[in-house]
């Protein structure tokens, strides 16, 4: 089997993740990484976005559970979580594909690890099934 | 009859109810025939599609088509309605976002055809016939039209001028939008001829919502006898009015059943669904993880219940299976 790497895209609360860290060092570790206010902000759009644009996981890191800044931004995200693994299925994507960690590391060290921990995950999922879409009904009829 | 526009009204992949809405807007359509000439409706009329065929390339003012796109045939008369047509309004949910019959897109076509050929209790089919797209019997060559591996609604095969949502769309909206192509007051094509706000925006049961709203579990409308004068999410039913565009008329809610979801999303949100995860989760009443587990576990078939007129044009539009098509 080819190698293959998994797009994987994290999002990260910039209360409790990597905010004393330099920003464009993390950048260079960690791809597709997303520094945010509030895990809460986190909108299942974002989410069904991300693997339609050909993600194959999302990883949230938000503040210890009784810890966020904004009272319960980080218990709002984990249940649109776990409400948006069972959309997943049905449309097809396994829910180990979406995960979030509530912790915090005001350094970062610890974000590459957890990155690649759920990156090795996925390429034992190998990638998201395809849709195959028609390449004629694509073309649309115009005016 | 020269010199009057020329109105095409059609269906696609629709119950037929779509056409009855149009019927259903009473001595308005008196009116409307009186300003226009009616060019093809098959439901009601007889023209033939090679009528149609034999127009010049937008002689025809207007095509209302209702139902989505799941067949070849279907798929020829949406394009040829195009070529034919100054302006396309896409009318209904179906046409609009897959409707109903969407929810088939969480299925293969070869899930539905075993189903509907072979597995289903009621079928006796001892020599295993599938529909075929073309086969021959005693010299003669007989065709069907080519069922496709997914819903599609109208936008993704033809362009499309402006939507009118609804399952049916209700009879004033209906006259407003004859009415508009008529006088020639139309928004920016691309619009959607209906309010832009939440259904929670108009319905009069939002007064009895307090101020906050937190439910431990889900209750489906017919488990329960549901009060008629308070929000139905402050009952524990769930209701997708926050999350869907308003002008229906409160049709659901006024007979004591709690918002579907069939005008879709409000302006400028793609996916109802993924917007309507967001607000439920903010009224989910739970301490901890475990709370939200149970929640979520006994909530049955979610993604039907939110995405129940729109997965063709919801996001992720399709199940991933991976599988080829046979196209």
């Amino acid at each position: 089997m080819k190698h293959y790497e998994p797009k994987l895209v994290c999002f990260s609360c910039k209360f409790g993740w990597g905010y004393l860290a330099d920003e464009e060092e993390m950048r260079t570790r960690i791809k597709n990484w997303v520094p945010i206010i509030c895990s809460g902000k986190i909108d299942a759009i974002h989410i069904l976005e991300a693997f339609k644009q050909g993600a194959d996981g999302v990883l949230i890191l938000g503040c210890p559970e009784g810890d966020c800044h904004y009272q319960d931004g980080n218990f709002e995200a984990r249940k649109k979580v776990l409400l948006l693994k069972k959309v997943l299925e049905a449309y097809g994507i396994e829910k180990e594909r979406l995960r979030i960690e509530l912790s915090m590391d005001p350094e970062g060290r610890t974000i590459p690890d957890i990155v690649k921990q759920m990156s090795d995950a996925l390429a034992k999922l190998g990638p998201v099934r395809k849709v195959k879409e028609r390449a004629r009904a694509m073309t649309t009829a115009r005016r | 009859m020269a010199g009057k526009p020329k109105v095409a009204i059609c269906w696609l992949g629709g119950c037929g109810g779509c056409d009855e809405a149009v019927v259903d807007i009473n001595e308005a359509i008196l009116r409307v025939v009186e300003a226009v000439d009616i060019v093809l409706w098959p439901v009601a009329l007889d023209f033939k599609y090679d009528h149609v065929e034999r127009m010049e390339d937008g002689a025809i003012a207007l095509s209302v088509i209702n139902g989505n796109v799941r067949n070849a045939d279907q798929e020829e008369m949406a394009k040829l309605l195009r070529h034919k047509s100054q302006l396309v309004l896409a009318f209904g949910a179906c046409a609009c976002f897959g409707g109903t019959p969407g929810l088939a897109n969480l299925r293969t076509k070869k899930d539905i055809f075993d189903w509907v050929y072979r597995d289903a209790p009621t079928v006796v089919n001892p020599e295993k016939n599938y529909p075929l797209v073309k086969v021959s019997s005693n010299g003669t060559v007989l065709t069907l039209p080519e069922f496709y591996e997914q819903v599609y609604p109208l936008n993704q095969i033809i362009d499309v001028d402006y939507y009118l949502p609804g399952c049916p769309p209700p009879p004033d909206l209906i006259v407003n939008a004859f009415t508009a192509v008529l006088e020639g007051k139309l928004p920016p094509r691309g619009s959607t001829l209906a309010p832009h706000k939440a259904l929670c925006d108009t319905c009069e049961r939002n007064k009895t919502k307090p101020n906050r709203i937190a439910i431990r579990d889900v209750k489906r409308i017919h488990e329960v006898e549901a009060q008629t004068n308070t929000c139905f999410l402050a009952q524990g039913i769930l209701c997708m009015g926050p999350a869907t565009r308003t002008g229906c008329g409160e049709t659901c809610i006024n007979i004591n059943i709690p918002c579907r979801g069939c005008f879709g999303p409000v302006e400028g949100v793609k996916d109802a669904g993924a917007k309507y995860i967001s607000a439920l989760a903010s009224i989910i009443d739970a301490e901890d993880e475990k709370d939200v587990r149970q929640f979520v576990d006994k909530l049955n078939d979610e993604v039907g219940y939110l995405y129940r007129f729109s997965v063709p044009s919801s996001i992720l539009r399709k199940r991933r299976t991976g599988e080829a098509e046979e196209l």
